[in-house]
């Protein structure tokens, strides 16, 4: 790579909308897909990109998150030029204080930022699923000489208005932002996907640490700033598959959308380039009994399977005794759906259990979770 | 603390046919998942001995493939370490080519470590066994070897041509012979020591002197016949799988699909550790019909199955019927395909409309990368 780049993954929100699933977990690491967790997908993306020095900031629940991303081996960043760095807010010489905002969590980390002296700071979020190679997006950032370049995706108009959209000219240049418009003036929704040259951002947070009035986020106040002062705002327009996974509903979407191999998403590409990698465990092979039956599902290795299971994800460990239904349900690790029980559309967090002949939310259109004991 | 250093010998091994052709018994797939010498491995890793030599016969590749750095089975990595040991010389004169000798030639390494004790395990004896009591029964005894061993009652259709011990009043082995089936009940070597670390080199230097021909095992028979080895007999009651031949390695893969026998291999608290493949998870089709069987990660499953062992990233296509057969890595099952009876090694491909049938007794054996 000609040009110096680090990775920053913001990874320390609550996810308070994925109710119990992050009680003891921080939405990153909720699993997904039967063996990986959110945060393999922008890992494994930098990882193919060659970009080999990522920052991961965490503050809500940073002790589950940080064990699991540890040196970064699992994602091979821990060769002689990567690393992974747990960035949790500290307590330093001047202060001891929590991330304000985004922006406020890469300005507490300006030190480790100028030690790594990058050209580039790729700012990324911890809790979407997609697979990308970033090196497009950074090239762009480069030949338009732009001081950011955010990443987009073209959303339906109806929705526009739950986004944060960018108006651009014909060269896809931004000429403006609206954070959640009433009348939204493009269909371009910012993914929160952010390549900035690092001496232009660097100012601006310094400037940013001082505002009183400041939220400290970046989609609130740095880039419309940026945008004020006439900076070069590029539009990068993402094509594939993207999910926010913030909620019940999308993460049980996302899970189905593998589960029902639409292949917008596709795990299964021979393709080694874009390949997600996730921790293993060490378990037998998934075991189907002889009265079981699984179709359109996805199943990880410790799986055993004697019930009947259709349209779902079924994470190691997980035992779906005799007699048991499960239809669109994501069942995450170590849970375990006794004998007769009958379950639809849920979400069943890691090691619940669901009693003997328990029928749960049958013919509802909602998703609902079935709580669990402790995450691991 | 006792220091105890580990070998996987995977020297000295039984034929598995083609299976053992091109790679060494314990590289060979296991369960769609694990290589036969994870089972070694991992009695190792969770005994707490942390520093394990693999000792090579042939195909370093497809060992190095497997275990790679080792970290799999190690808990501490700059105090432990998993290495293989081969010996580059003995290549062309395979008869010469004894676990003793591969272990003369790389002295110097084996010379330097600090240890007490040595233990060697091998890969084809599949276990979940706990080396600690061992050990310890082995100190308890001022023995300067002992052998872990198996009480059977069906000797005469199990273990053949493994060794078979006699145990005395005070539980040393007074004698070692070849079990040739004659007998129902029968004490088996399963082919795992302990030896004090200077009885160990004693019987290396020894070798020398008795024959360049002579193995650890044989060696161990001979210092028993003539009485210059004190070698204490430890009994393991637990679950064996033994994979002596072609046949062997079919029917107890296609046994541990019964929970009774799985449970028994397959401990809690005793994970069977192998490496990562970064594999998907398991994907099933609108049409997918599975029972009774394994599937591992990675595969696209699209048909029926039955009774059967899918490995990893196979691709079973629609219209299949896969029964009773044991299907390696990365193979294809065409749409329309029947398979009945076939032991397929890795890369085969199966296409349309074909039949492909072994008998119950006699699998069907498809070597790596066919088409047919």
């Amino acid at each position: 790579m000609p040009y110096k780049i680090v990775a920053m993954i913001l990874a320390g929100g609550k996810g308070t909308r994925l109710e119990s699933l992050t009680r003891k977990v921080a939405k990153p690491a909720v699993s997904f897909a039967a063996k990986y967790r959110i945060i393999d997908f922008p890992l494994s993306n930098c990882a193919n990109s060659g970009i080999n020095k990522v920052g991961v900031l965490m503050q809500y629940e940073a002790v589950a998150l940080d064990s699991y991303v540890g040196n970064g081996e699992k994602w091979g960043l821990n060769g002689v030029h990567s690393f992974t760095a747990t960035l949790t807010p500290r307590q330093t010489e001047d202060s001891a204080k929590w991330y304000k905002g985004t922006a406020d969590a890469i300005t507490q980390n300006i030190d480790f930022l100028d030690a790594q002296n990058p050209d580039y700071v790729l700012i990324l979020s911890g809790d979407h699923i997609y697979k990308t190679l970033y090196n497009e997006m950074v090239d762009l950032h480069i030949s338009t000489g732009a001081d950011a370049t955010i990443s987009v995706i073209e959303v339906d108009p109806g929705e526009a208005s739950r986004f944060g959209i960018m108006a651009v000219d014909k060269n896809d240049r931004i000429v403006e932002f609206q954070e959640k418009p009433k009348v939204p003036k493009s269909n371009l929704a910012s993914m929160g996907i952010y390549v900035f040259t690092w001496k232009t951002l660097r100012s601006y947070l310094k400037e940013d640490e001082k505002s009183e009035t400041s939220d400290h986020d970046f989609g609130k106040d740095i880039i419309p700033t940026m945008l004020g002062d006439g900076k070069k705002l590029q539009a990068y327009r993402f094509q594939g598959y993207w999910k926010d996974v913030g909620t019940l509903a999308s993460l049980h979407q996302a899970n189905m959308d593998i589960a029902l191999d639409n292949r917008e998403l596709n795990l299964f590409d021979d393709d080694d380039t874009t390949k997600i990698y996730s921790e293993d465990t060490h378990s037998v092979p998934q075991y189907v009994g002889t009265k079981g039956s699984i179709k359109r599902s996805i199943a990880n290795q410790g799986a055993i399977i004697l019930g009947s299971v259709d349209s779902c994800v079924i994470s190691n460990e997980v035992i779906i005794e005799e007699g048991a239904v499960c239809t669109r349900c994501v069942i995450m690790a170590g849970a375990r759906i006794k004998k007769g029980a009958k379950v639809h559309n849920a979400i069943v967090a890691p090691e619940a259990i669901v009693g003997e002949n328990q029928e749960i939310n049958l013919g509802k259109a909602d998703v609902i979770l079935v709580s669990g004991g402790s995450y691991k | 603390m006792k220091r105890v250093i580990g070998i996987c010998n995977l020297h000295d091994g039984p034929d598995l046919g083609p299976l053992t052709e091109n790679r060494p018994l314990g590289a060979v797939t296991f369960l769609g998942r694990y290589g036969l010498m994870d089972f070694a491995l991992s009695n190792l890793s969770n005994s707490g001995i942390d520093r394990i030599s693999v000792l090579v016969e042939k195909n370093v590749r497809a060992v190095r493939t497997h275990v790679r750095e080792g970290q799999t089975w190690i808990n501490n990595t700059k105090t432990g370490y998993l290495r293989l040991f081969f010996n580059e010389k003995s290549i062309g004169t395979p008869r010469f080519n004894t676990d003793i000798s591969n272990l003369l030639t790389n002295r110097s390494y084996f010379e330097d470590e600090t240890a007490d004790y040595v233990l060697i395990t091998n890969p084809f004896m599949l276990t979940s066994c706990d080396f600690r009591p061992f050990i310890d029964a082995h100190i308890a005894s001022g023995a300067e070897a002992s052998i872990i061993y198996k009480h059977t009652t069906k000797a005469d259709t199990q273990y053949l041509n493994c060794g078979m011990i006699e145990v005395g009043k005070t539980g040393f082995v007074n004698k070692i012979i070849n079990n040739s089936g004659m007998k129902k009940i029968a004490d088996i070597s399963l082919g795992t020591f302990v030896f004090n670390r200077d009885a160990f080199e004693k019987i290396l230097r020894l070798s020398r002197d008795v024959s360049l021909l002579y193995g650890i095992r044989k060696m161990v028979r001979y210092c028993i016949d003539e009485k210059m080895l004190s070698l204490f007999a430890w009994e393991f009651s637990g679950f064996v799988a033994p994979i002596l031949s072609l046949s062997d390695y079919v029917n107890q893969s296609l046994k541990l699909l019964d929970y009774s026998s799985r449970s028994q291999l397959f401990l809690d608290n005793w994970p069977v550790y192998t490496v990562t493949h970064n594999t998907p998870p398991a994907l099933y089709g609108p049409n997918a019909d599975v029972k009774n069987s394994f599937i591992a990660n990675g595969c696209i499953i699209k048909g029926k199955v039955r009774n059967s062992i899918i490995s990893r990233d196979v691709v079973i296509e629609e219209d299949t019927h896969i029964d009773n057969s044991i299907i390696f890595t990365k193979s294809v099952v065409g749409k329309g395909t029947k398979v009945n009876n076939v032991l397929a090694d890795k890369y085969v491909r199966m296409f349309e409309c074909h039949e492909v049938s072994g008998e119950p007794d006699c699998f069907l054996f498809i070597e790596q990368g066919a088409h047919i």
